[in-house]
């Protein structure tokens, strides 16, 4: 059940990071604008991440046939969607995340010592789950201002998928129990969430023939 | 407090007032195109001189004097301007 749900997950995080990621591409190629080429690098990492992920299930299932995925394959698709996480809190102006203070700063480097003894996966874990409930408040925030109704989506998306990692980590503590398979059905629906009001927009591109049939249409109005 | 605007947002301000303006075929006055983009005289010369360098906007000669008319190429970067500023801002963020 949880391989099934595991590669569920992988996929639908693959296909729709790298739709967004695409989305956000044709936007930084069209406009040049510097937060398009962020919203990039994350969603293609984040879609990279699962994609790398999802293939180490696959490897195990239909080549090694281990029951459990390359750990070096876990961390490396871990590390890559943290990188995609970092870039949507970066986008956010991160800069306000981090203390100032030269005493805060040493204290906040002190958990990565005492975490340390444990294993890499449950570091970047929880670097995720930081950096997306960093990047879901920020979201919400920007909701309270602009009353945006896709700001919440994407908000509720974020805060979902920190919430799937926060009870994956939590698992831990529980094996074998429910835990597991509602933080993948958790991280399912914040990837769906993310994606509905991307999917409300129009994604083809817009070509000069559009805008010369619709001033052609625009003109024949007119004329009558 | 008011935000200030980024230059891309600016030139979408300028180029969205330009199609606005360009009703008839001569095109919108500076004048015109400050009031409506919000913006200083000094400051707009210069985006004009690119955004005509670029081929976004066309500098049309009129009697009186000199005005501007958004160029296809325009439009279609102020379409992909809008459809892309809605998607940052479902991130909450400013494009």
């Amino acid at each position: 059940m949880e391989f099934l749900l595991e590669n569920i997950l992988n996929l639908v995080g693959f296909i729709i990071g790298i739709i967004i990621g695409a989305f956000a591409y044709v936007g930084y190629k069209n406009t040049g604008s510097p937060v398009l080429f962020r919203l990039t690098i994350a969603f293609f990492a984040i879609g990279i991440g699962f994609g790398i992920i999802w293939a180490g299930y696959m490897i195990d299932d239909l080549i090694l046939q281990e029951g459990k995925i390359n750990r070096g394959l876990q961390a490396l698709g871990l590390g890559t969607q943290t990188i995609g996480y970092f870039f949507i809190a970066f986008s956010h102006t991160i800069k306000s995340f981090f203390p100032k203070s030269r005493y805060f700063r040493s204290v906040g480097i002190l958990p990565l010592f005492a975490l340390s003894a444990m294993n890499i996966e449950h570091i970047i874990r929880s670097f995720s789950f930081i950096l997306l409930v960093y990047g879901a408040i920020e979201t919400f925030v920007s909701f309270l201002e602009g009353k945006q109704k896709g700001a919440l989506a994407v908000g509720t998306g974020l805060a979902l998928l920190a919430f799937g990692e926060f009870i994956a980590w939590y698992s831990l503590v529980f094996p074998e129990s429910i835990l597991y398979s509602i933080s993948i059905l958790l991280k399912i629906s914040g990837l769906i969430s993310l994606f509905l009001p991307i999917s409300r927009l129009p994604l083809r591109k817009i070509k000069f023939d559009d805008l010369e049939d619709e001033e052609d249409e625009e003109d024949e109005e007119f004329g009558k | 407090m008011g935000t200030y605007r980024k230059q891309i947002q600016i030139v979408g301000d300028i180029l969205d007032a330009a199609e606005e303006l360009t009703i008839d075929q001569e095109g919108a006055s500076i004048t015109k195109l400050i009031q409506k983009a919000n913006i200083s005289h000094s400051r707009i010369s210069k985006i004009l001189t690119n955004l005509v360098s670029q081929g976004l906007l066309e500098q049309v000669d009129s009697k009186r004097a000199c005005k501007y008319k958004i160029s296809m190429s325009g439009k279609e970067f102020l379409k992909e301007f809008k459809r892309f500023s809605e998607f940052t801002d479902n991130f909450g963020l400013t494009i």
